[in-house]
């Protein structure tokens, strides 16, 4: 089973495919973060973490709906297999008792590593069409950027405390 | 090989919700464990899943196979009973470095040298996070711990030295820096028909020193791969593990191109050959007849 | 003429007198008698010295017997090594080496005047015989069979049997050693007629076998298919039988690393779904406490083997003692029952081993077996013993309904839930040695745990009532009455036969299951008694504490206890009955002549 990708044979019903598996993969991570959040009762990076997991959901649908009227049901060839953390924020990101401006710049990091995977896609790029649906994908990233330092300006300024001096030391077990 | 469309990653996926500290490395590895059961295509249900105490080792407990969180240190010798018992099984064994190489280290050498196929997963994160950050077999020398507040005398433990010198046929290392390539390699491992051991280098968030996150371990990962390392060649492999503690290699070190017969096989052809002509077990107390 | 004989032999290893004691042992069961061999060794793994205890009857034998009827020294320093494990009485007829320089007046056993002491060149005949002082032990088998008639013909049979194989001149050799033993003994009569009352065919088929390997036979009879473990004396036998025979059953052995690991993989088979044992002694009990909580907690299946020696630690590795009792039902960390079993001779070790795994399957439990170093490695005669009688019980599984939601620690009427294992479609579930819910999810609420242990515990309510566990024997309302469990129970139903003989009103009970304490039946049993003796081999007397522990015994019981290898007599008992006697009428005499 192929594990990576071939950018230079991906046909554009591929990349609307692997466009799909990254929003989802981004989705999944975020509920992912959200349950820890949850788990670790950190509560507002938890609600942050839905928010996020609701907009690449729905960025996924958008993109599997225009998938479904150009290739209707056709099986796809790339799997989940081939892409890791591309648009999901690094499991490293997480911490308990993080703040939601954390949270929020953990989501901030990962839109720039997404941006810069289609970046660094372009150059491999054979086809036309796969080429001017990355560079879509590709300034979209730019706007869920804006977007997330929009949220992150409205946030009251940071104290410059670090929560981790609050709180208490971990459980043994 | 492909994967079978029946299983996918998810279908691996248990409802518990991980203890793990939120940023523990240990979130990846069980990610990349679907994904190579998932790659596998076993279902669920003829998987044993088994591992000893520590954070590392409420894993099982994360995925749908038959699980079993066992206690400290003995993971190995209970998943060789099942082994031994349904060979039909596939058996994996996980733990951290305190587990494995620790408590429990007197282990691994004779499972090694029995070559059962079982698929053994270290998540070493060089210090024991459930008790709250004590030195572990794999912390560097010199490390300040509680256990170790003057720094640590001790030189850690070499487990992909270890293994190799003991004999495993297939030696390999991973990372949360490479899920992909960690997934593949534990599926490679799975595949291997003998024992195989994975050495996951996989960071205490809460514990661990800045130099272990994965930001610090990608700074000095290297693929084996890419070193045109080629993994037939125990010597040069020994070689490579050399360098644990200081560079973090990924990919497989070795893997014995010709596997030995393993023990579980072994005992299948015992147990036929011996089994014709015996007593049937009713009159099993014939034996004791003395004319 | 006798019905029964002890023999006591000890030498160094090189005099073979144990495999003398075996050539013995067949040869008295090809010709229909019953039969019981011991052997004690010192602490040399060759060379040091060893003794043997054979007693043979037209009857069958509860035990090894008391005082020796006849003691054989082929050397004294090593025969007086054995001390009470060789009595010897006015009753015992002694042969010894001539060559030992010691005149029969002055051998050097001290407070007794044996019934006759004979000594014999037994070196000088082997050599002159046989060419080779070897064959001193084929001397003694043929004073043996000229002064008390046993094995004339069938000990050189036996012999015959085992070295045609080597050599025909090696069989000519012993010959002509046994011919001169028993040419000796018919030139030299006993005083008193000592020769075994002939068995008149009551043979037929005998079984001849030690109380290891009849644990073993027994464990695969009983469906045993894993056999984890490590070798430690006196239980390793277990293990090598294992490896004869278990694969032709579809089973397998791990001789494991350690002893952690040996109780591990047998852990592992059970989760696998196999019933699985591991066998050991006191120091490796200790190793595998562990494993056996999580046994425990995990609700697996599981024969735990104990093969007792004297303790603590190495203690007296080739002895057997009763100190593990404590070990055994407390050793394991956490709030627990580990039923505990205890069989009493070679024979019930079958039935002992089967009930084991009966208990550990249906209640989803580990089970410790408690033998001890005699029974496990004494030879006895049996009669065959009808397989068929015997119920095999296996695990409860999951029925299809049950694997439609499967919770593997489900609360039921019984505390007993049904037992999925890997490869078992719907049955997937953790299993693990923290506290779980009904699926297996692990959890930290106090509440869950102490529903869980009330499980756990509960669930062996119904092993407590069960009366098939003791043998009781006697007048039901006798006022008199012993206790005694494991080997020692065999020299006490001897004592109670001599007692009642002599008009006591006595009682015994033999617990086969120690472990959980079955409050009532001890409460029936203890009802009319108003002395008694708890016989074991424990300095600590740990039989007495346990029961002390969980009952109120009768005012009147009392401990007889002492370290092991140090054997009781069934003589001594009797006369500790009789002093429990004097007592008791003293105190009713007291009652009913007031004092002055």
């Amino acid at each position: 089973m192929a594990t990576r990708i071939d950018f230079a044979s991906l046909s554009l019903m591929d990349a609307l495919d692997l466009a799909i598996l990254i929003e989802d993969e981004a989705k999944e991570r975020y509920e992912e973060f959200a349950a820890q959040m949850e788990q670790h009762r950190t509560p507002a990076a938890a609600t942050f973490f839905r928010l996020m997991a609701h907009n690449e959901a729905k960025h996924g649908q958008e993109l599997a709906d225009r998938r479904g009227q150009l290739f209707g049901g056709l099986t796809p060839t790339v799997t989940r297999a081939m892409i890791f953390d591309v648009e999901a924020p690094d499991y490293d990101e997480a911490r308990a008792f993080m703040s939601p401006r954390q949270a929020m710049k953990a989501a901030l990091a990962s839109e720039i590593k997404a941006h810069a995977f289609f970046v660094a896609a372009l150059p491999a790029l054979k086809d036309a069409e796969v080429r001017a649906l990355f560079e879509e994908l590709r300034d979209e990233e730019v706007q869920h950027q804006t977007l997330v330092k929009a949220e992150l300006a409205k946030l009251p300024p940071d104290s410059g405390l670090s929560d981790e001096d609050f709180v208490d030391e971990p459980a043994a077990q | 090989m492909s994967a079978t469309c029946e299983f996918q990653a998810k279908d691996y996926k248990s409802d518990l919700k991980p203890i793990w500290c939120p940023g523990c490395g240990d979130y990846s590895v069980v990610q990349g464990i679907y994904r190579a059961m998932a790659a596998i295509g076993r279902p669920p249900h003829e998987i044993a899943f088994i591992s000893g105490i520590g954070c590392s080792s409420r894993i099982p407990g994360y995925t749908t196979a038959y699980g079993f969180n066992t206690v400290h240190g003995r993971a190995l010798p209970i998943a060789q009973g099942i082994k031994l018992a349904n060979p039909d099984l596939l058996v994996l064994a996980a733990g951290g470095d305190g587990d494995g190489f620790s408590i429990g280290g007197g282990h691994i050498a004779h499972l090694i040298r029995r070559n059962i196929d079982i698929t053994y997963i270290v998540m070493d994160n060089q210090i024991y996070g459930l008790t709250k950050g004590q030195l572990s077999p794999t912390s560097q020398k010199g490390r300040t711990t509680c256990t170790s507040p003057y720094g640590s005398l001790e030189n850690p433990v070499n487990p992909l030295l270890y293994t190799l010198a003991y004999g495993a046929g297939f030696v390999a290392q991973a990372s949360p820096t490479d899920l992909v390539g960690m997934a593949a390699i534990i599926e490679e491992a799975i595949r291997y028909p003998g024992f195989a051991f994975v050495n996951v280098q996989s960071p205490c968030v809460t514990y661990g020193e800045e130099a272990q996150q994965i930001k610090g371990l990608k700074a000095i990962s290297e693929s084996l791969k890419d070193l045109g390392h080629d993994p037939a060649d125990r010597l040069a492999a020994m070689d490579l593990a050399q360098h644990y503690g200081s560079k973090m290699h990924l990919g497989v070190f070795y893997k014995n191109p010709e596997p030995p017969a393993t023990y579980d096989a072994q005992i299948r052809e015992r147990q036929i050959q011996l089994s014709q002509g015996a007593l049937p077990k009713e009159r099993i107390l014939d034996l004791f007849i003395k004319k | 003429m006798r019905k029964d004989l002890v023999f006591g032999m000890a030498g160094s290893g090189g005099d073979g007198i144990v495999s003398a004691g075996d050539s013995l042992l067949q040869a008295a069961s090809a010709e229909g008698y019953h039969g019981v061999m011991t052997k004690s060794f010192g602490s040399q793994i060759r060379g040091g010295e060893s003794s043997c205890r054979v007693r043979i009857s037209t009857d069958p034998v509860l035990n090894p017997g008391g005082n020796l009827d006849v003691a054989v020294a082929l050397n004294w320093e090593d025969f007086l090594k054995f001390g009470a494990e060789l009595p010897v009485a006015g009753t015992t007829v002694v042969i010894y080496e001539a060559a030992t320089g010691v005149p029969e007046n002055q051998i050097p056993l001290v407070g007794v005047t044996p019934l006759q002491v004979i000594a014999v060149p037994i070196a000088a005949m082997a050599k002159e015989t046989a060419g080779t002082e070897r064959a001193k032990n084929t001397v003694v088998l043929g004073l043996i069979a000229g002064w008390f008639g046993i094995g004339a013909v069938a000990v050189m049979k036996g012999i015959s049997r085992k070295l045609a194989k080597k050599s025909q001149e090696l069989v000519e050799a012993n010959q002509k050693a046994f011919d001169a033993g028993m040419a000796f003994a018919k030139e030299h009569p006993l005083k008193a007629d000592m020769t075994i009352v002939p068995s008149e065919g009551k043979g037929g088929v005998k079984l001849l076998t030690d109380g290891n390997d009849m644990c073993a036979a027994a464990a695969i009879f009983a469906g045993c298919q894993f056999f984890g473990g490590y070798p430690i004396t006196p239980s390793t036998e277990i293990m090598q039988f294992f490896t004869n025979h278990v694969w032709k059953y579809g089973g397998a052995v791990l001789q494991a690393e350690d002893e952690i690991a040996g109780i591990g993989a047998a852990v592992g088979a059970s989760f696998a779904g196999k019933k699985a044992m591991t066998a050991t002694s006191g120091p490796g009990l200790s190793l595998k406490s562990e494993m056996m909580g999580l046994a425990s907690i995990a609700e697996l299946p599981l024969v735990i083997v104990d093969v007792q020696r004297g303790g603590p630690s190495t203690g007296l590795p080739t002895k057997t003692e009763q100190s593990d009792l404590f070990a055994a039902a407390f050793s394991a960390h956490g709030d627990v029952i580990r039923p505990v079993l205890a069989p009493t001779s070679v024979a019930d070790t079958f039935r002992t081993t089967i009930e084991a795994f009966n208990i550990a399957e249906y209640y989803q439990t580990p089970v410790i077996i408690l033998s001890d170093q005699e029974i496990a490695s004494r030879k006895e005669t049996l009669d065959p013993i009808d397989t068929s009688q015997f119920k095999i019980i296996n695990r409860l599984a999951p029925t299809g309904s049950d694997l439609q939601d499967y919770k593997r620690f489900k609360q039921t009427e019984n505390h007993i839930s049904p037992i999925s294992h890997p490869g078992m479609l719907g049955g997937t579930y953790l299993a693990s040695g923290i506290e779980h819910v009904e699926s297996g999810a692990p959890t930290n609420s106090g509440s869950v745990h102490a529903r869980m242990n009330d499980k756990r515990i509960k669930k062996f309510d119904p092993l407590k009532e069960r009366k098939d566990l003791f043998e009781i024997t006697g007048n039901p309302n006798a006022p008199l009455a012993l206790v005694a469990w494991g080997s020692v129970a065999g020299v006490c139903r001897e004592a109670l036969q001599m007692a009642r003989e002599q008009g006591l009103d006595v009682k015994l009970m033999v617990p086969y299951l120690l472990y959980p304490v079955a409050e009532q039946t001890y409460r029936d049993f203890f009802a009319s008694v108003q002395k008694g003796l708890v016989v074991e081999q424990s300095h600590l007397a740990q039989t007495f504490k346990v029961l002390r522990m969980h009952l109120d015994l009768p005012k009147g019981l009392q401990s007889l206890a002492r370290s092991g290898a140090n054997p009781f007599l069934p003589g001594e008992i009797v006369v500790a009955l009789h002093h429990l006697l004097s007592e008791l009428q003293r105190s009713h005499e007291g009652k009913l002549q007031p004092q002055e």
